[in-house]
This record gives C-alpha cells, sequence and structure tokens, in this order.
C-alpha cells in the first residue's frame, strides 16, 4: 500500500496525498491466455491442435484427460513442435521430423 | 359244457342287469352289491363271442328308451322356460349319468373293439367311451335335434332379458350351452355344432341388441355418457360372455371383436370429435375412458395423437405469445413457463393417458415444436451469398476431432445460406442457468436443492432444443464470466452442472473444455499464490493474475489495444518475467477486454469503492492528472487508444449505467445513445456522484461497473454467431466423412438419416446445409457420386 502512495506521490504534484486524488487503484484482476509458442498450431502427426490434449491423451482418459496438464508441446532442432506424446512414439520408428525429414533432436520441451 | 352255456349267457344275464341298468339311468338308488354284479354280468356276456352286441343293442334300446320317456316328460311342457327347465333337468340327470354308466361297461367296450391286451386298452382309455357316445349320440338324435332350436331361442331370449335388466337362473343358458359342447360327436372338433349354432347365435343376438341400443343411447345421452355405457357394456359383456360362452374356446374373444365393433368403431368419428375438446379441457377422466375404447379399435389412438399434439403446440405457442412481452425480456419467467407448460402437458398425458408411451412420444414432439419455434423470438443466424470466407475470422476454437479430418477441411468451406431463423430458446435457457449458478437475487433466494432442481428443469428443457450447440456457446460464455469475476454461487454446484451436460449426452469435448476451464481456474489460483509469494508485496496486494489455456478459454484471437494506466503497465512485465520463469515455450495474450478491478473515487461527497473493467479503468484515469476538467471523446480517444467502438462503449457504461440514479461520468450534451458521442462530445467526472441508496446519499460504499463482462469486442460478436454456422458448417462435413468413411457406400436418404442421427446432440442439420456441404465435399474429391446412380455417395480415401 505504502508503495502505491510513494507512486502517487511521485506521480501527482508531490504534495497530494492518497486521499485528494480522484481515482486510486484497489485491486486488479488480470487476464492473461498463454498458448504454446508454435508456429503451426496443429499437431502435424495426431492433427489435434496443441492446445488441446493428443488424441491418444483424449482417448486413454475421456473424462479426467483435461486434469493431466503432462500433455506439453516439443520443440525439434528444425523448430517445428508436436504432441510429446505423438513425436515420442513417433521416433521409434523414424527419427526424423515429419514434416522436414531433418533428424529429430529436441531443442525444448514445453513447461 | 360252457360253450353250450355261453349260447345263453347274454339271454340269462340280462334280465338281472336290466334292472339295475335302467336304475342307473333314471339317478335310482344302486346298491353295491347291484353296482358289482353288473361289472360281473358284463364279463360274463363279453365271454361270449355273440354277447357284446347283443348287450350293446339291448343297452341302445334301454337308452333310447329312457329318452323318449325324457323327451315326453320335457315336451309336456309348452312355456319356454319351463321347457327349457325342464329340459336342463333331464340333461343335468342324464349328462351325469353319461359319466357312470359306462363304467361296467368297459370291457364290454373292450370286446367290441376287438382288443382285450390290458396295454391297449389303457392306451384307447382317452378315447370317448363307446356307451358314453352311444348314449350322447342318442340324445343327440332324438331329443336335441327336435327342440335345440327352442331351447337355443328361448336361451337368448334369458340373455336378452338379462342384458334388459332381469334376473334369471344363469344354469338354464349354461345348460343348452353344455349341451352343444357335449353332444358333438366329431372328434376332430368337439366345439362345430355349439360354434355353429350357440356362438353364431349368442354373437348375432348380441350384436342385434346393441345394434339398436346404441346409437339410442349416444342420441339420447351424447358422446360423453355414451363413452361410459359403451365402456360399460364391453365389460358387462365380456363377464357374460365368460359365463355363457364355452371358456377354452375363441368365443369369448369372437364375441369381444364383434361388440367392440358395434358398440365403439361404429361411432368411432362421433367420439373421437370430442377429443379435442376434452383435451383442451383437460378432462382427464373421459379421456381415459376414450383411451380405453379407442384402444380397442384399430387406428383409434392415432387420431387422439394427433389432437394431443396440435393441442399441445397451439396451447403452447398461444400461452407463449400471450405472455410475449415478459418473457423475451426476462429469461427467468421465459422458462419458468416453458417449464410450467411442459409440467402441464405432462400432468395431461400422465392422468389421462397414464403415461401411454405413444402419448408421451406425441407430447415429446409437440413440445419439442413449442421450444424451437421461431416466431416468439428469433435468433438470426447471418445468410451469406456468394463467394463465401473472405471475410471470415478463422474458424474459433475447433475441435481435434474436426482438425483431424484434415487441414484442406479445415480450410474456408463454401457459401453457406442457413439463413432460417431459429429458437432464441437455447439463448434464454443459457440466461436462465446463469443466473442460477451466479451470485443473484435469485439464486440468493433458492436453497440450494431448489437451484439444483431448475438446474435439472432447464437439463429437461434442453432437451427438447434443437440447436444445443447455441446453449453451449452461451453457456460457457456465462461460465468464463463467472469464474473470471468469481461470481459463482456455489462452486460445487458449478461442476455438477458440467457433469449432469455430460448425462445428458452433450458432445463430449464441449463438456471437456468446460470441465477444464475449472481445472485451469484451480491452476491460476495456485499461479497467484505463487506469484505474490515471490514478489513485492506492494504488487502482491493490489493483483490477482488469471493466467489461462487458451484453448479452453479463448473466442477466437481478437485482442483489443488499450493504453494501460500507467500502475497497471508496470505490473505487466513483473508478471510475464515470472511466468516465464515458472514455464517454457508458452506466450502470453493479456485479455484486458476481460480483466476488471475495483478502485476507489473519491469526490466531494464521499469516498467510493467501484468495480470496473479495465477499460473502464483506463477511460477514468484519463482525469487523474486533471481531475476537474472537461475532456472531449476525441482526447479520451487519444489517452486511451480504444478502437471507437470500444471506446463509445466503455463511457456509454459511465455515463448511462443502468438502475443507478446518479452517474460517474457527464456527457455533453447528453446523448441516448452511444452511436451519438462526436468526436467533440465533452466528458467531465461527476463532482455529485454518490450511492444513492433508498432514496438516501450515501457518503461511502461499493458500487458495481462492471455489468455484464464483455468477452468479445464489438466486431468480434457479429461474428459470433457466424461462427457458430461455421462450426455447425464443419460439423456436418465431418459426420459426413465420419459415415462414410464407416460406410464406404451410401444413399442419400440413409446419410440424412445418420446425420441427424450424430448431429442432433448438437443442431438439426438443415436439408439445405446438408446438401451444400455433401456438394462442397465432392467437389473438394473427399466423396463422389456412384457412377449408376446420382443418389449414392461413395468415400474416396
Amino acid at each position: 500500500m505504502g508503495d502505491i502512495e510513494q507512486d502517487n506521490s511521485e506521480r501527482a504534484d508531490g504534495e497530494n496525498n492518497k486521499a485528494d486524488k480522484l481515482f486510486t487503484l484497489k485491486k486488479w484482476n488480470a487476464v492473461a491466455m498463454w498458448s504454446w509458442d508454435v508456429e503451426c498450431d496443429t499437431c502435424a502427426i495426431c492433427r489435434v491442435q496443441v492446445m488441446d490434449a493428443c488424441l491418444r491423451c483424449q482417448a486413454e482418459s475421456k473424462k479426467d484427460f483435461y486434469e493431466k496438464q503432462d500433455c506439453v508441446v516439443v520443440w525439434g532442432e528444425c523448430n517445428h513442435s508436436f504432441h510429446y506424446c505423438c513425436m515420442s512414439l513417433w521416433v521409434k520408428q523414424n527419427n526424423r521430423c515429419p514434416l522436414c525429414q531433418q533428424e529429430w533432436s529436441i531443442q525444448r520441451m514445453g513447461k | 359244457m360252457s360253450l353250450l352255456k355261453s349260447q345263453f349267457i347274454f339271454e340269462n344275464a340280462w334280465p338281472c342287469m336290466r334292472p339295475i341298468i335302467l336304475k342307473l339311468l333314471k339317478q335310482e338308488p344302486v346298491t353295491q352289491a347291484e353296482w358289482q354284479d353288473l361289472f360281473y354280468s358284463v364279463h360274463q356276456v363279453c365271454l361270449d363271442e355273440k354277447g357284446p352286441p347283443k348287450l350293446r343293442d339291448a343297452l341302445k334300446e334301454d337308452i333310447m328308451d329312457f329318452i323318449k320317456q325324457a323327451q315326453q316328460r320335457v315336451m309336456a311342457h309348452q312355456e319356454e322356460q319351463a321347457l327349457l327347465k325342464a329340459y336342463i333337468a333331464e340333461w343335468r340327470k342324464f349328462f351325469t349319468q353319461c359319466n357312470y354308466l359306462p363304467t361296467p361297461f368297459r370291457q364290454l367296450e373292450a370286446s367290441l373293439r376287438g382288443k382285450t391286451s390290458t396295454s391297449m386298452q389303457k392306451k384307447n382309455q382317452p378315447d370317448e367311451s363307446i356307451v358314453r357316445k352311444l348314449m350322447l349320440d342318442s340324445w343327440n338324435q332324438s331329443i336335441f335335434n327336435d327342440i335345440k332350436q327352442r331351447l337355443q331361442d328361448s336361451a337368448m331370449r334369458l340373455v336378452r332379458t338379462e342384458r334388459n335388466g332381469e334376473v334369471f337362473d344363469s344354469q338354464l343358458v349354461i345348460g343348452v350351452r353344455e349341451s352343444y359342447v357335449n353332444l358333438c360327436s366329431n372328434t376332430s372338433d368337439k366345439l362345430e355344432i355349439y360354434r355353429n349354432n350357440f356362438e353364431a347365435a349368442y354373437i348375432e343376438a348380441t350384436e342385434a341388441f346393441y345394434w339398436v341400443k346404441a346409437p339410442e343411447q349416444l342420441s339420447l345421452y351424447g358422446v360423453e355418457k355414451y363413452m361410459r355405457y359403451a365402456e360399460t357394456k364391453l365389460k358387462e359383456e365380456e363377464l357374460r360372455a365368460q359365463k355363457y360362452l364355452e371358456p377354452n374356446s375363441a368365443s369369448v374373444q369372437l364375441l369381444m371383436e364383434r361388440c367392440v365393433k358395434v358398440l365403439v368403431a361404429n361411432f368411432r368419428t362421433a367420439i373421437l370429435a370430442e377429443c379435442p375438446r376434452m383435451i383442451q379441457q383437460h378432462q382427464t377422466e373421459k379421456l381415459r375412458l376414450m383411451l380405453k375404447l379407442m384402444d380397442r379399435v384399430p387406428e383409434g389412438v392415432t387420431p387422439m395423437l394427433v389432437d394431443l399434439e396440435e393441442h399441445i403446440a397451439t396451447a403452447g405457442l398461444d400461452d407463449m405469445m400471450a405472455a410475449v412481452d415478459i418473457i423475451t425480456q426476462d429469461s427467468e419467467k421465459y422458462v419458468e413457463r416453458l417449464l410450467d407448460l411442459f409440467r402441464r402437458f405432462s400432468t395431461l398425458v400422465k392422468e389421462a393417458f397414464d403415461d401411454d408411451p405413444r402419448f408421451l412420444t406425441a407430447r415429446d414432439k409437440a413440445y419439442k415444436l413449442v421450444v424451437n419455434d421461431s416466431s416468439v423470438f428469433k435468433l438470426d443466424l447471418p445468410v451469406r451469398q456468394g463467394a463465401g470466407g473472405t471475410s471470415l475470422i478463422p474458424p474459433a476454437p475447433i475441435i481435434g476431432t474436426i482438425a483431424s479430418l484434415g487441414s484442406g477441411i479445415n480450410s474456408k468451406p463454401a457459401n453457406n445460406n442457413n439463413g432460417q431463423p431459429e429458437s432464441k430458446c437455447p439463448e434464454l435457457l443459457a440466461n436462465y442457468c446463469d443466473m442460477l449458478l451466479r451470485k443473484t437475487p435469485l439464486s440468493k433466494k433458492l436453497t440450494s436443492d431448489e437451484i439444483e432442481s431448475k438446474l435439472r428443469d432447464v437439463l429437461l428443457v434442453l432437451k427438447y432444443v434443437q440447436n444445443k450447440d447455441v446453449f453451449m456457446r452461451y453457456h460457457k460464455a456465462h461460465l468464463t464470466r463467472r469464474l473470471i469475476l468469481d461470481t459463482s454461487a456455489d462452486s460445487e454446484k458449478e461442476e455438477n452442472m458440467v457433469e449432469w451436460l455430460r448425462e445428458v449426452g452433450m458432445p463430449a469435448d464441449y463438456v471437456n473444455k468446460l470441465a477444464r476451464m475449472f481445472q485451469d481456474i484451480k491452476v491460476s489460483q495456485d499461479l497467484n499464490q505463487q506469484f505474490k509469494e515471490q514478489c513485492r508485496a506492494a504488487i502482491a496486494d493490489s493483483i490477482n493474475i488469471k493466467i489461462l489455456n487458451a484453448g479452453a478459454w479463448a473466442r477466437g484471437s481478437e485482442r483489443v489495444t488499450v493504453s494501460l494506466p500507467l500502475q497497471l503497465e508496470d505490473y505487466i512485465p513483473e508478471v510475464e518475467e515470472f511466468y516465464k520463469k515458472k514455464h517454457s515455450g508458452r506466450k502470453l495474450q493479456w485479455y484486458h477486454h476481460m480483466s476488471n478491478g475495483t478502485i476507489t473515487f473519491s469526490n466531494q461527497v464521499g469516498r467510493f469503492d467501484v468495480d470496473v473493467t479495465t477499460f473502464q479503468m483506463a477511460v477514468l484515469f484519463a482525469w487523474n492528472q486533471r481531475p476537474l476538467e472537461k475532456i472531449s471523446y476525441e482526447n479520451l480517444r487519444l489517452a486511451t487508444e480504444l478502437p471507437d467502438p470500444e471506446l463509445r462503449r466503455t463511457l456509454w457504461s459511465l455515463c448511462a449505467f443502468p438502475k443507478i440514479k446518479r452517474q460517474l461520468i457527464v456527457a455533453d450534451p447528453p446523448t441516448h445513445s452511444p452511436k451519438d458521442f462526436s468526436q467533440a462530445t465533452k466528458f467531465w467526472v461527476n463532482q455529485e456522484f454518490a450511492i444513492v441508496k433508498n432514496g438516501k446519499l450515501q457518503k461511502r460504499g461499493k458500487i458495481n461497473l462492471v455489468g455484464r463482462l464483455q468477452l468479445s469486442t464489438e466486431r468480434s460478436k457479429e461474428e459470433d454467431n457466424q461462427s457458430i454456422v461455421q462450426l455447425r458448417i464443419l460439423r456436418v462435413q465431418e459426420a459426413i466423412i465420419k459415415i462414410l468413411k464407416m460406410r464406404k457406400k451410401i444413399t442419400n436418404s440413409q446419410l440424412q438419416t445418420e446425420l441427424v442421427d450424430i448431429l442432433k446432440n448438437m443442431f438439426l442439420p438443415s436439408k439445405k446445409m446438408i446438401k451444400e456441404q455433401i456438394e462442397w465435399l465432392i467437389e473438394h474429391k473427399y466423396i463422389r457420386r456412384h457412377d449408376n446412380d446420382i443418389n449414392t455417395f461413395v468415400y474416396m480415401a
């Protein structure tokens, strides 16, 4: 609170205290949406949007898949992104990116 | 010696046997010794080869004699009933003896058949005894043939007098019937004589009786009394038939068929003509009776079903129309009214028709019509002509299954003209749900159980809603608002509701998304907690963050620019930095049109806490530098950087907020609509602002100016309905492909049926939409028409 007062006094003309300010902030409920920072929002392997759990995860636990937050996204060195679940199955057969055929190596994982 | 003796066995024995036989015939007492002697004599006679035929002839003669005497006794009576009585008495006696007399003659019967082995005897036992047959045949030939017509006639007359209310000895009629049944010598069809004479006469007499009576009753007393009459008579006749007609035969059924015909079927039209009126007047007893009667007539119930349907549809729509002013404004009243109608119709069906499934179906069909009728309110879905898709936003969150169809299908489809107006019912239902689940005067007034039962009611009506997708969209929007503004009345109920929606068959992907929103809110709460623990106390006190999964929450990708008050702007990097540490690979988008807060406003009257949206905050804070100045629209736009429609809307909410006496902002010149603000319109902060409660000014207090939290911008709102249509198109395509993938080949009509079946939990696809999407799919080579039949489609892999 003290900080706000400080802010106020800094921004206003100094001698005004908080009570004299026309509007002061009490609480801000900020809303933001997160999404995976991907170039294509559909997983090329399962054809589901990467923001949703992959097809396999959806089918496995139809009722509570939403409780699992672990169907994450993985980026390869080629910058292509897929569901981690989908990709880990894919690489067992073919260690290349399904989109660009470059050898697959993980650049980073979504968290 | 035996040979010699045997020649005279019969002649010797007969004189002893005869008196006993006569006694038996006359039902006179026979001593045990006599009874046993008879057995012995028969045995003796049968030892002789020529004995049996002789014995048989002698026996026959005696029986004939006896019958002749009986006949004389019977015929002595001229008067009908006396004749009948006498006959029955004689018949009874004779018939009883038919069961006794044959016993001593078993051996005779055996020898007459020429078989003596015991095993054969046993086998033949079920056969009619020869002596018995002899007796019955003789009776039939002599006495019965002579007077059967008279007997039958008088029996029928008796039944008739009974119908007219007189009582008589029913044994008389039963006796006649028994004569018919037992006297039949045709072993393959024992009931032949009975059927051709007695049964036929009985049915004919009954029919003739009611043929006269029924129209008389109807014209005398009218349909309602007549129905009661017919029902009573049918019951009476059934009981009577069970008494007088041969059981274990088709007689009763046959008679009832004829009775129904003459009592009910003949007056079907007249009776049914009363049905609509009775339904209208809720005359359940009478309808119940009518159903009972009509159920006996082929196709009798169908017109009643039609009447019920018509009644529900008209009464329902009339009721809605009569209250159109209230219910179009007030979703609570609307839903209550719909439910009230439903209960009324259900009571009718229950009380009048005992929840007969056929009537329940009719109710459902008609109620669906009322619910989905668009004459009361319309939800206009946009009509698009010509080249489609140029101005479209990418279809809002498309779920996995659709996307899995392939990106080709995901791109914008061809034009659609589904411009038929739809009922606003789903929207109002969703609004009502919101009122129950949000903290509102309504939800506060009700107990938890009441809310629950009302929510169940909503689900009940929802079952009849054709376009459930519209409900889902609105429900989700309301839920979003409740969760973001934290205005849920009861979070447990919220989650229950999601499960109930799942139970009533809402599409899983939709329900999952709702459930995920709850999960997300919980995750977000934890995150908020962690954020507050980590950052500067000053920030922690004045900010709450909700960082939500765009996949579950977002509606379209649009964001609105706004220049936030500096103080807020400062928080953003801190939040982003915190989030980046927690997660990787994620990007954040701020949804300022959804965010909100509380500010303290002080003027010369007092200090007030005001709940505002972030946009409102941005506008209001413009005055912080120059509290008493009048600021023009143009300058506010520059200060806030809000797009024109948003600024207008925000300003309007500050200077014309409904239901408050003194507004926060004053506009000059005053306007009637946000559209009337000009660039030069001046706005200033109302220094007189105060909260007015019960006519008194309050110096302190809290007021909420958020109103209905806006989830989308003005522009995307217009596109909202568009996206419903958009999503429907994709669903239709998806469903067609699903069906074809499974069937490989399908006719047009079957495809239509299966499509409706798949989509019915979301919406009812119009024929036109289906046709267009089939064309689109053919054009894009997902399917093709069969070479030999253009009405058959083939899947192309």
